[in-house]
């Protein structure tokens, strides 16, 4: 035992030396998701669709004469690994750009490591406010934090005619950041703000948080939460009766698992979303979208993963846009590039904007949100 | 008023689930004094038989329980044989930190064969609920209700009614004198796992199709399933039921008038407040030190 | 001898920043060192006195929280409109706070933890670990729950006559991480080497036995579950000015899991046993991560785990020591048996 303690070192030193070392002919973008832990099943679908980016780009001859290459990390779903996975990828790969780390916490823990080494990272899917509010001018987040789709959502609730809303919520920074900032937005417009109910991540009983909310005086809820507990809340809310309209936020809904996995209890129910993979016309981008949709089924994939997939599609193709843009792949000329960029992306432009305190301004795109409606078992886009 | 028995509806079907996953357990940790980390997993294992059998092999819904609860029992004797009975008169640390990498593992393993995305099993039950007035509940609930019902009411003859069981019993009172009386204590410490064991694949595939199935959907359930026997007493059969519906209470109205933020605080609350009050757990029939 | 040994390790640690380079490396040293000051505190309450406890991380999110929130300043309001509103400390404040709160906490759980024993004592562990997890998650005003906190300084130190030195670099990290270590190990082999340390482990042998000689059981435990709190506290405050940004997650039951088998496969109830299982356990997914799939790398991290406790039961330490002293007895007269190896029969 004493002798393998003093071998391992050594060995991850030469892994890290060799890894480091073999292919300079090649772009390196670094990928830093949970591929294992509770997030493991977006983190995985995130990855995929980066991959599909990575071919798609390189089949086309890549980027500056060269092709890209992902260099893919597990961050475990920890903050403290997301750190560690950042340095790792920046100072023993050298990637001159990130993209990551799917949840906020995930993604604040990394951001300190941007300002250490002055190398910028595109924010795929986090939600957070404090991303983009905090001062760290390595930030380009793709994804709409709450506040962003509050404000789309605000166009539509005239035409909805509501009068008073619950909240059923994930007890982390998505939900209760989404519950904050629609209720603001709802309070402007004079709609009524009943009960707020939050709910553990992994909880896979909600029959208690929706019993409070049946015996309400409110005559829709709006829940935030990931596709594993909506469907479950669906199910269970047809269990207890629940008639009140449910609108759903957050742009990960997977309306078709909901629909496979709910059946008939996800009818009447609606949902913002940021990706309209089953009306690739209706979207921004047309071609990409059928591009992507088609290749994702090429690949095997569960088309439900689509709309989770279609962040990590984008991500890289900003990333890659950025460093075409620069003329080479070096951070700071990548950091410059990404305000300058405007590419087609599968839900709208990515062209970003400042956010932040004035002089370290972190960049924010501003993408589409649509509210589709499930009946009779299919997805309806709602003409508004 | 009609909140509240809606509340109490829900208590009794979640209580039923709390009170399966909680008697295999007890079992385990009353009669091995093993802190079972695998139990979790176990419960994983069933959720996936169930999966296997009804949605890839295309079977009869009712029979995959059965296949369930057999392949949980195999699967427990065999981690008992290759991991616990190695380590037999070892710390009660050791053997839990056995059970703590057989959990990281088999977890990860599970995570490696089907990936992270949830599945979800048919039921051959009606979509649309029972319902009695302001109140209404699920066909498929109501089933698992009924079938944890019968589980645990075969447990319970097991262990006091057969000859199985009384040996069970003599070895939890005490090791020595039973190994003395001609019982076999290796056969006595693996059957106990391997029941424990289909006890919580049994539980995980009648509720997988409740929810959804995923490899870490056991960690919630293992961590209920401990706070359920120590409320309940090691060993305590009958305790554990109680526990169960305890338990089920205090997150339901937990939940429903206090916080929903503070819902799973309320299990963790009363065993803090009944381990200083009465130390034994709530129907313990005897202290055990060690 | 022993002396000579510890100075020697510890001026080999000194030196690993002279001669590794790289930052990746360098910074899992650097979190693993804060782990395995923790794996330290909870050694001297599982190692020294039995009590197996599974709420460690408590201590450690507490500590980190106490020093976050101490530098960072807060304002919340209590029912009947009292509002207590905390300006910005130094860092260095929120260290010493860490150390002190999260020992009055260790207290008070001590307090009523210690009526249970065996595995009561470690549900009751658990439920305070996650109850406090639930605070933190639910507390959103003083928290900010799930929404982070965030840009917490990095740890300061004034020199007299110097001026302040900010530790924002790795080098200046690790060495500060170094100095805690070693000031915690030196602290609970001095401990240990005690009056109150023979009680301790008179408690564990023989609990009856020591109660008719004498000892006060309550009183042992309780201050033993204060210091192991404190030290723990004290890491979770180096966590949180290096990561600067925690979570509740930092509650996660795997963090106790992660000290737990550092202190059993290095050997528990051994000075060296938690810094010798923290180097290989912090190290081994540093090891792991380029040769296998991520899913592969917590499988091999379970099985090293299971092989370790097949081959060596007792942690690596403590059998490696009785396996040295055996063959030293072989070769010369009789040696007295280390304290540390308990009658006891490996199993």
């Amino acid at each position: 035992m004493m002798r393998t303690s003093r071998i391992m070192p050594a060995i991850a030193l030469a892994a890290v030396l060799l890894g480091g070392g073999a292919k300079a002919q090649t772009i390196k973008i670094g990928v830093n998701e949970p591929l294992t832990g509770a997030f493991a099943a977006s983190g995985t679908y995130v990855v995929n669709g980066a991959k599909i980016a990575a071919d798609e780009i390189n089949a086309k001859g890549g980027i500056l004469g060269k092709k890209i290459e992902l260099v893919i990390e597990d961050n475990k779903s920890n903050p403290t690994e997301a750190a560690a996975v950042a340095e790792k990828l920046i100072t023993s790969d050298k990637v001159p750009v990130l993209m990551g780390a799917w949840g906020s916490s995930l993604t604040l823990a990394v951001m300190p490591k941007l300002i250490e080494y002055e190398t910028p990272m595109v924010v795929e899917t986090s939600s957070s406010s404090k991303i983009t509010t905090t001062g760290n001018p390595f930030i380009f987040r793709i994804s709409p934090p709450s506040s962003v789709e509050a404000a789309a959502f605000k166009g539509i609730v005239d035409k909805l005619a509501l009068k008073k809303v619950d909240f059923l919520v994930i007890n982390n920074d998505w939900g209760r950041g989404t519950a904050e900032d629609f209720s603001k937005m709802m309070k402007e417009k004079g709609i009524g703000i009943g009960l707020v109910e939050t709910m553990d991540q992994g909880a896979q009983d909600m029959s208690a948080q929706l019993s409070k909310i049946k015996s309400s005086d409110s005559e829709t809820v709006i829940v935030t939460t990931a596709v594993d507990q909506l469907t479950l809340i669906f199910k269970q809310a047809a269990a207890l009766g629940l008639k009140k309209r449910i609108i759903t936020t957050g742009g990960s809904q997977n309306p078709d698992q909901i629909i496979a996995q709910a059946g008939a209890a996800a009818n009447g129910t609606m949902h913002l979303t940021t990706f309209l993979p089953w009306f690739p016309e209706k979207t921004p981008n047309p071609e990409a979208t059928n591009y992507f949709v088609s290749e994702w089924k090429k690949r095997g994939f569960d088309f439900a993963g689509c709309t989770e997939s279609f962040r990590g599609y984008d991500g890289i193709r900003t990333a890659a846009a950025a460093i075409e843009k620069a003329g080479k792949a070096e951070p700071a000329a990548i950091k410059a590039a990404l305000w300058d960029i405007d590419v087609k992306g599968l839900n709208g432009d990515i062209v970003f904007r400042k956010s932040g305190p004035a002089g370290k301004e972190s960049g924010q795109s501003q993408p589409n949100v649509y509210l589709i409606e499930i009946s009779d078992g299919k997805v309806d886009m709602k003409t508004l | 008023m009609s909140e509240f028995l809606q509340h109490l509806i829900n208590m009794l079907v979640l209580g039923g689930t709390y009170a399966l996953l909680g008697i295999g357990l007890t079992l385990i940790f009353g009669i091995m004094n093993v802190v079972n980390f695998t139990h979790g997993v176990l419960y994983t294992f069933g959720a996936y038989i169930m999966f296997i059998v009804v949605q890839q092999l295309g079977l009869n819904f009712f029979l995959a329980l059965p296949v369930a609860v057999v392949a949980g029992w195999l699967l427990g004797a065999v981690i008992e044989l290759t991991l616990l009975r190695p380590l037999r008169g070892s710390d009660i640390d050791t053997t839990m930190l056995v059970m703590i990498g057989a959990w990281i593992a088999m977890q990860s393993a599970t995570l490696w064969i089907w990936g992270g995305v949830a599945k979800s099993v048919a039921t051959p039950f009606p979509d649309a609920p029972l319902v009695l007035g302001p109140v209404s509940v699920s066909w498929l609930r109501l089933f698992v209700l009924a079938a944890a019902a019968l589980l645990i009411v075969v447990t319970y003859l097991l262990i006091n009614r057969t000859k199985l069981g009384c040996a069970m019993r003599a070895t939890f009172q005490d090791q020595d004198t039973a190994s003395l009386m001609g019982v076999n204590v290796d056969l006595i410490y693996t059957s106990t796992f391997a029941i424990g064991s289909s006890l919580a694949a049994a539980a995980g595939a009648l509720l997988g199709p409740v929810y959804v199935i995923f490899p870490q959907m056991g960690d919630l359930a293992a961590v209920k399933a401990f706070a359920i026997v120590i409320l309940g007493g090691l060993g305590n059969i009958t305790g554990a039921v109680i526990g169960g519906f305890i338990l089920a209470l205090a997150e339901e109205l937990g939940a429903g008038y206090i916080s929903s933020g503070y819902r799973d605080a309320m299990g963790f609350l009363i065993i803090i407040a009944v381990l200083i009050f009465k130390p034994t757990g709530l129907f313990a029939r005897s202290e055990r030190v060690g | 001898m022993k002396a000579g040994i510890t100075i020697l390790t510890v001026a080999a640690f000194a030196s690993v920043p002279l001669w590794l380079r790289d930052p990746y490396l360098l910074n899992a040293l650097i979190t693993t060192g804060v782990f395995i000051i923790a794996a330290m505190s909870l050694n001297l309450l599982l190692g020294f006195t039995g009590q197996l406890s599974l709420g460690h991380i408590a201590f450690f999110g507490i500590g980190a929280y106490v020093s976050a929130l101490t530098s960072l300043g807060f304002d919340i309001g209590f029912p009947g409109g009292f509002r207590l509103v905390h300006e910005p400390w130094p860092p260095i404040a929120g260290f010493v706070l860490a150390i002190l709160i999260a020992g009055l906490c260790g207290y008070f759980v001590g307090l009523l933890s210690f009526r249970v024993r065996g595995a009561y004592f470690v549900i009751v562990t658990i439920s305070f670990a996650e109850v406090v997890r639930l605070v933190a998650l639910n507390w959103v005003e003083l928290t900010q729950g799930p929404l982070a906190l965030t840009n917490i300084p990095s740890i300061a130190i004034g020199l007299p006559g110097l001026g302040e030195l900010t530790l924002r670099t790795k080098l200046q990290n690790y060495y500060l991480v170094l100095a805690v270590a070693f000031v915690a190990y030196l602290l609970i082999a001095r401990l240990v080497h005690s009056h109150f340390g023979r009680a301790m482990r008179g408690l564990m042998e023989n609990e009856t036995l020591a109660v008719s000689v004498g000892i006060d059981v309550t009183r042992t435990l309780t201050l033993a579950a204060v210091i192991s709190a404190a030290i723990a506290g004290a890491a979770g405050s180096l966590y949180a000015h290096y990561i600067r940004i925690i979570d509740p997650e930092v509650f996660a039951f795997i963090n106790t899991v992660t000290m737990v088998i550092m202190v059993i496969t290095g050997g528990k109830g051994s000075l060296a046993g938690p810094v010798v299982g923290g180097l290989i356990f912090g190290l081994l997914p540093v090891v792991l991560r380029p040769i296998m799939a991520p899913e592969a790398q917590w499988i091999a991290y379970g099985g090293v785990l299971i092989v370790i406790l097949f081959v060596l039961p007792r942690g690596i330490v403590p059998s490696l020591a009785q396996r040295l002293a055996k063959r030293k007895r072989e070769a010369a007269t009789v040696a007295p048996v280390a304290f540390s190896e308990r009658a006891k029969e490996p199993a």
